[in-house]
Formats: C-alpha cells, structure tokens, sequence
C-alpha cells in the first residue's frame, strides 16, 4: 500500500472496513468454478470521477451507511479466502467487508484529469493484492478521494476471482441504485458450491491461459519487466476515419472494436521485431448471459495467425476480419485444465498472449447520483503477464454527435515497448498530437 | 439391611416432603390464624345474636374513652403512613440500539487486530482464542472511530458516541412514557471511563433544555455495578423530594478507552466491550402507580474494597510503553465468587421465603454447635425471584453464577443472550436482559426481578424489583427485530 514520491500528493489516508448489515450465517461457503480460479492473478482497478456538484451532498457516513444494504446483497464478496484440503480456494461468507478507505488529494479534479498521467491512476485505488495471508486479504477495496475543488473519485479495487468487468461495472451500478435507495435485485448471490468433476478426458492445453509456477498464496503472476499503463481517446470522428481506411465505402465493415484491435495489433507488432505476436486472446462479454450470477462469464477466445503468418505484410482487413470470425472459444479447455488439478494449479490469461478486452458493454456510464452520471470512468488491469493487454472502454455518451461513439483505449504493455508504440499510433491516426 | 430405594423414588419422597414444609413453614400464619377465626365464628353463631348485644352493651364506654381512643388510632395510623418509605416506581425504560453501521462481525475484528497489532502474532492469536470462546455474537456494535485501523479515538469522537448513546436512549424514552423535559426532577449520569467536562449529565442538560433548578448527578469510575448505584442514589433523593421524577442515564463510552497497546491482560476488555446505553425514568408520584412497570423493592450494595487483592483486580494503569488500558486480574472469578457471597448473605433475609430462612438458621447453628462438617445450606433464590438479570461481564461470570445460585439454563437465559447479541455492555446489560424477559412474554404481574451487577472496585450491587403489570409483547425495543431468532445455541468455540 505504500507508494515512493507520489504518496506526498495523496494524503491522510485513514482505513476502515464495511460489510453486511445483516449476518450471512455460520459456514456458509461460496465456490469459485474453474473459469474464475483461473482468472485469480488478476485484478480490476475501477475509478468513478464526480463533480463537486454531486459530490456535495455525499459525506463519507452517508456513503458507508448506503453500503450495508448494498453489501446485504453481495455479502459473498466480504468474504475471506480459505484453501480445503485438497488446496482449492474458495470463499468463506463470514462477513469480514471491504475494506475502505478515506484520502484527499492536493489538486482539482480538472487539474488531476488535464494531467493525463496514466500511471498515477493507481494511486486513487488501493493496488493491494490478494495474499500472503489470505485469512486477511480483502477481494474488494473501495478508495474515496476528496479533490481540492469538491470533487470526489471512487476507486473500486476488484479481484478478477470474483467476476468479470461487466459483474464489477454492475456492481458499482447497484451501488448507485442502493444511494438512491432503490432495491437490487440481480445479480442472484447465491454462495456456489464446489463444483463436480466433468470427467471427460484429456484435452489440449489452452492456449488463452498459461500455467505459472506456483506462486502459493501471494497471488499475483511473476512478471520479467516493468508494466507500464498508457490511454488515449479515440474520437468518433477517428473512429469514422478509421473505418473508411480499413473498408473503403463497402458495407461489410467489421465492428469498430475488431477494427481498432486490428490496427493496434499490427502497431504491436511493429514495435516487436522477431517476436510479433500470431495469437492474440480476446475477451467479450457472452451475449447469452444476462449477469445472473456473479463470476467470471465472458468469453475468452483465440485468434490464431498461424506460423507463417507475417505481420508486417498484412492488410488491416485481414486482420480485422480474423479478430471477428476466427476467434475460437477456450472457456471449456480454461476449466479442465484448472479442474485437472483440482483447482489448485495457478494459471493466468490476461497477457498470456497479447489481450484485447472489449468492455463497451460494461455500461459504466448508466451509475447516476443525484441524477448525474460520472464525469469519467478509467478502467485498468493489475497483474498483467509480459505480452500486455489492451482495453476498450466507452467514452461518455451525448460527447459525439454522428457516426460511431468514441472510445477511450488502455494499453498496458512493458515499458520499452510503450515509449515505440506512440509513434505507431500517431501514424495510423489513432494518436493525435498533443495526447502524449 | 433393607434394601437401598432406588434414585428416583427417593428424589420424588424428597421433593413431595420438601414441597410440604416449604408450603406449612411460608403460610404459617395463614395455618395458624384459619383454626383461630374458625373457633371464633363458632363461638359467635353458639352465642347468638342477643348475647352479643348483651356482651356489648356490658362495655360501659364514655365519650372520652370512645375519643381518645379514635384520636389514637389515628395517630398510630399517620405516623405510619408517614414513616413508611416513598414507593419508587419504575415507570419505563429505554435501550439503546445501535446502527447496523457500527456492526463488527469476529473475522472484522479480527482483521483489523492483525493490522493493527502486525509486530505482535502472539496478541492477536490471544485475542483470537478470546473471541472464540467469548459468547459474543456477529451483531456485536462499537463507535465509528474504533472502526479506523488504528482507531482514531479523539476526544471529539467520544463526545458524539456519548452524544448518539445518550440522546438516543433519552428521546427514545421521552416517546415511550410522554415525559416533557421541563418535568424532570432529578437527573443522573453514570458512565465509568469518560467524564469530560462539563460532564455528560450537563450535556443532556444543555441538549434537552432542561430545568435551572434540576439536581443533577455525574458519576464517573464507579464501573460496570454503576447503574445500580445510580438507581439507589435515586432512590434515596425520591425519598427526600416528594412528587418527582428522576431520569438515570447508565452507559459506557467506548471510544477513548480502546486499548493500543501489546498486554494481553489489558488486550481483553477490548474483546468484550460494546456500544450500549440506557434511559430509565423512576418516579415517586402516586399517578404512575398505574402505568408504572416495576416497583423498587430493594438495593443492596457490597463493597470488598477494603481487602487489597479486591481492590487490585480490576485495575487502569500504563502498560511498559505507556499506553493506558484495564488490567484484569487472574482471580477475578473467585473474587467475584466472594463478593457475591457477601451480597446474598445481606439479601437473602430480605427476599428469602420463611421456609429457606429457617433452613439456613437450622444448617448454621448445627454447623457451629454439632458438626462443622456440615455442607453449608445454599438457599434456593429460585423460590425468592422469577427473573434473574446477571450482568453480562463475560461467559466465565454468568457460568459462575450460574454454578454458585444453581440456576437453570432459562434463568440465564436473558444474560447469555444479551451477551451474544449486545456484547459486555458495562452498566447498561442489565436493561436489555431486562428487556429481552419483557420480549418473550414472560414477564407477570407480580413477577420479583434480580438484577446483579459486579464492577470494579470490587463491588456486588443487587437490586429487586416487583412487576407492576403484566408486559403485553411485541414490545419495541432493542430486540424487536430479532427476539424470534433467540434463543440460539451458543457454541463451546466459535470457529473464525
């Protein structure tokens, strides 16, 4: 939890715990499934920025007293991790909470977000990982920061076994609704129990998720350089630009997001000479799945170049087109590889292979206090393993007026790879000057 | 040799001939004064009416005797009435129920003791196994400043505990009995660990607007036995001032006195302790008989202060580093034994039944005359009290008492539950035992209440209550909303 120099701007940081008002019961036991074990070394850092003017009427008692009934619904995620005797965690609902935690910031919010220094994001949520001590390792942490201007920012600190983006986002949503004083309904918590054996046989291994080695109960992958973040806008009218660069004036475009995964795929791999990347994993939300239950539910597929494949000679529609039809699903082979082992091996996705996480979907921007939506919402990952991931958010709606909207892209990648990247994006359009 | 009765008859001969005397020796006047009056009205119907005249007018009176007769009576009658002490009613009471925002479940507890305590495993392994085998339950509640790892327990976040507890309690009464602020008489505040100043009971004062010539009353380091002090304080002043009511304020605030330091002694008050508070309104006004709930019966107050190892084992002091907390003593248990002993040979001829006295009398001059190996005879307070309220110290000290007054598991019930659900409330538990009874349904008119409460010093205090009228439920109050959960199952070890 401690930081070097920046700690300075960040301060009086006071800590303290919110849980359920209502008591869950003696032995009541949550069990993650095999697709959710396997995402345990990764970690979800949410940032809601509010303006003064919404932030006015929120004190730190009305917020934390507005979490109980919240947390009365997602009392499974108060809980504190355990291990069974075969080594497989799974979650004990004993109430614990989440932990909170109070701090102020020396600048305003507008000073903060004309800063655009992507790596002091992390600073405003807590980057407190799962372990040594599991008995004593919070899944979710919620940081509340005081600007100088009245602005505030709430930092979620979500832990990937618990569920996806799109279960974080809607989690935050209830949080919202619980201000309001509306009811929650969905998700449905109910604890899971411990899943049965499938029994088929062997499978291929997943290309999607790599085994590590075991990292016990400090859970965060082992990485071999330094991760760096780095996030730009991209406009609906660079959006529109793009398109037509791709596709001309024909109708088959793909969608915006194969398309902008195209173009910094082949980006990517410019800047890794001999080590382009053939496989890419992406991850969507499942159409299918309507939230019910919260977990990890997204479809996590594979794009395979293939070998002879050569980067830098392909056209963006040929990638474009292999990101939208040639992506394979991997969910079933990630949960027999973890159920092999009994839970216990320690895998990890994002950054396995080069990761592409579409979360436009992730309705970040439906949260509304005092009937006013978030000023921003900055998404990030913790945990990344060494081939990077890049993630696409929405950009507020009602800020484009034709076309497709914008999106705002993170891309955290190691950071020699950062510092070549930008010349690459500026020159496919998708950087413009003075966003660096 | 005749053969040897089986247990069980012989258990039943002896409860039918323990059933008998207790029945001739509690009623003997009544056994003795029916064959009287029967002998009597015999006499008068043998005699018939015009004897009795005959017998009546042979009296010879005269004016003066008849007057000076009368003017005895009446006499008699009013010093009476006038001697005999002011009935002190208990007209209601109201408990604090904490928000379900200050809730701190054991894997909280423990969480934050492991942060807060990092250089030190061994303390909060302590802590732990205290915890475990507290009798505490999840719902337990302390102030929102010991929630902040460290806790922040400034002087500004005690007094708005105070302020919550207090005021809560007072409005929460004002609406139960429609009492008006202007009309209280007599106000006292006991709360043992902070006393600010001005004192709390001049906070109440302030916030309620309350009278100029109000006798107001703080108490401060009398303990976790204060409430019962504050009540006989009361009492005494309503003896004084006739037509009054008094308001007694018992709490303990938690906030400055969270122990930051490392001594596993002192480490284990802050396992027990909870948010918790009381407002109850006595009065010695004829027109409460009525609604009034309880009438006081008695107080007794023991004090084992003069003996050292008493008076040491509950004790503030600095620990190595100089971090203030409450030492407690290994011997607490069997002082505690003592102090109680020495209350009860005090109450016992106040409350006990003719039969149990006579026993006891009988065992004590056999012990000194015949045979000093004689087993002491243990009077049977079952048969003095429905409702046993022991203050809920901890589960070592309602086991204890439980074991010395051989009580069943339903007359502990309202402790054990109070401490599972409330936590060691200090000076107020024995309200919301109290009122726990009260939400069963299981209070009667009629129905004699023991309220015990040690405290440190070491001090045995006990009250006696009568039930005034039988209590209706639902009743509101601190357990409405969970009394059909209760009675639960308190497990040996808790497993975290």
């Amino acid at each position: 939890m401690g930081f070097a120099q920046e700690e300075s701007l960040v301060y009086d940081l006071r800590l303290s715990s919110v849980g359920p008002g209502r008591v869950s019961g003696t032995d009541v036991f949550h069990n993650p499934a095999g697709l959710d074990l396997a995402m345990k070394l990764h970690y979800l850092r949410m940032i809601y920025f509010f303006d003064s003017d919404v932030a006015q009427s929120l004190s730190i008692m009305h917020i934390k007293e507005r979490m109980f009934p919240w947390f009365n619904h997602y009392f499974i995620t108060c809980g504190r991790f355990r291990r069974s005797e075969t080594g497989r965690p799974f979650i004990k609902c004993n109430d614990c909470g989440a932990r909170f935690i109070e701090a102020k910031y020396d600048k305003t919010l507008d000073e903060w977000l004309e800063m655009k220094d992507w790596g002091s994001y992390k600073l405003l949520a807590s980057q407190q990982v799962i372990g040594p001590e599991l008995f004593f390792s919070p899944p979710i942490l919620l940081q509340v920061t005081h600007f100088r201007c009245g602005g505030i920012s709430l930092g979620l600190s979500w832990a990937h076994i618990l569920g996806d983006p799109f279960a974080a986002s809607e989690f935050i949503n209830n949080w919202g609704r619980c201000m309001n004083y509306l009811d929650l309904t969905k998700p449905i918590n109910i604890p899971r129990p411990i899943p049965r054996p499938t029994g088929t046989g062997p499978q291929m291994d997943p290309v999607c998720a790599k085994p590590v080695d075991p990292v016990g109960d400090h859970w965060i992958p082992p990485n071999n350089c330094k991760m760096v973040t780095f996030s730009f806008q991209v406009t609906g009218s660079q959006m529109n630009y793009l398109q037509a660069q791709i596709w001309g004036p024909s109708a088959d475009q793909t969608p915006p997001f194969e398309s902008l995964c195209a173009v910094i795929w082949h980006c990517v791999a410019q800047v890794r000479p001999g080590f382009e990347p053939n496989t890419v994993t992406i991850c969507k939300p499942d159409p299918s799945h309507g939230n019910d239950i919260i977990g990890n539910n997204q479809v996590i597929s594979k794009v395979e170049a293939g070998s002879e494949f050569s980067m830098s000679d392909t056209n963006f529609r040929v990638l474009a087109s292999m990101l939208a039809e040639q992506g394979i699903d991997e969910r079933n082979l990630i949960e027999e590889a973890m159920e092999k082992d009994e839970g216990v091996a320690d895998f990890y996705v994002y950054g396995a292979n080069l990761t592409f996480v579409d979360l436009e979907e992730t309705n970040v921007y439906e949260l509304e206090l005092k009937g006013k939506k978030p000023r921003f919402v900055y998404t990030t990952l913790q945990g990344v393993g060494d081939e990077g991931v890049v993630l696409v958010m929405p950009w507020p709606k009602g800020a484009n007026k034709n076309g497709s909207d914008g999106k705002f892209v993170t891309m955290i990648l190691p950071e020699d790879q950062i510092v070549k990247i930008k010349p690459e994006l500026k020159i496919n359009g998708l950087l413009l000057e003075g966003d660096f | 040799m005749p053969p040897m009765l089986p247990d069980f008859s012989n258990s039943v001969k002896l409860k039918y001939v323990k059933l008998g005397y207790q029945y001739l020796v509690n009623h003997i006047i009544t056994l003795t004064l029916v064959p009287i009056m029967l002998g009597v009205s015999i006499e008068i119907l043998r005699l018939g009416p015009q004897e009795i005249l005959n017998l009546w007018n042979s009296l010879h009176f005269n004016l003066v005797q008849i007057l000076c007769s009368a003017f005895l009576i009446i006499f008699v009658a009013t010093v009476y009435f006038m001697s005999k002490p002011r009935t002190i009613y208990l007209v209601d009471y109201a408990c604090f129920k904490p928000p379900v925002t200050c809730r701190v479940p054991f894997a909280t507890f423990m969480e934050h003791s492991r942060l807060i305590l990092k250089n030190n495993p061994k303390s909060v392994e302590f802590q732990m196994r205290i915890l475990e085998r507290s009798g505490l339950g999840e719902e337990t509640c302390l102030p929102p400043a010991i929630h902040y790892i460290p806790p922040k327990p400034t002087m500004e976040a005690a007094r708005g505990e105070a302020e919550l507890v207090i005021f809560s309690a007072m409005d929460s009464l004002f609406k139960k009995t429609g009492l008006k602020p202007k009309d209280i008489d007599i106000l006292i505040v006991n709360c043992s660990l902070f006393s600010p100043t001005p004192s709390l009971s001049a906070m109440v004062i302030n916030k309620y607007k309350l009278r100029s010539n109000i006798k107001s009353f703080n108490l401060s380091g009398m303990g976790c036995s204060a409430g019962l002090i504050s009540i006989d304080l009361a009492r005494d002043l309503l003896q004084v001032h006739p037509n009054s009511n008094a308001v007694v304020v018992s709490t303990e605030i938690i906030t400055p006195n969270y122990y930051q330091g490392n001594e596993r002694a002192m480490l284990l008050p802050n396992c027990l302790f909870r948010m918790g508070g009381a407002a109850i309104l006595l009065s010695n006004r004829r027109s409460e008989r009525r609604r009034a709930k309880y009438r006081l019966v008695h107080v007794v107050r023991t004090h084992k202060g003069a003996d050292d190892k008493a008076y040491r084992c509950v004790f503030e002091e600095e620990d190595k580093e100089g971090k203030v907390g409450i030492s407690l003593s290994k011997d607490l248990m069997a002082i505690a034994g003592e102090a109680l002993k020495s209350n009860i040979t005090t109450m016992g001829p106040l409350v006990l039944p003719a039969s149990e006295q006579l026993l006891f009398l009988l065992t004590l001059i056999g012990r000194k005359i015949f045979n000093p190996k004689w087993k002491p005879y243990i009077p049977d307070f079952k048969q003095a009290f429905e409702h046993f309220c022991i203050h809920a110290g901890g589960r070592a000290v309602i086991d204890e008492l439980q074991k010395n007054l051989q009580l069943s598991t339903e007359h502990v019930e309202a402790s054990r539950m109070t401490l599972h659900r409330f936590g060691n409330t200090s000076s107020s538990s024995l309200w919301y035992e109290l009122n726990y009874i009260e939400s069963k349904g299981r209070m009667k008119k009629g129905d004699r209440v023991w309220q015990i409460a040690f405290g440190s010093g070491f001090k045995c205090n006990s009250a006696v209550w009568k039930c005034n009228k039988t209590i209706k439920t639902p009743i509101d109050g601190p357990w409405a909303d969970c009394i059909d959960r209760y009675p639960v199952h308190i497990p040996e070890i808790v497993k975290l």
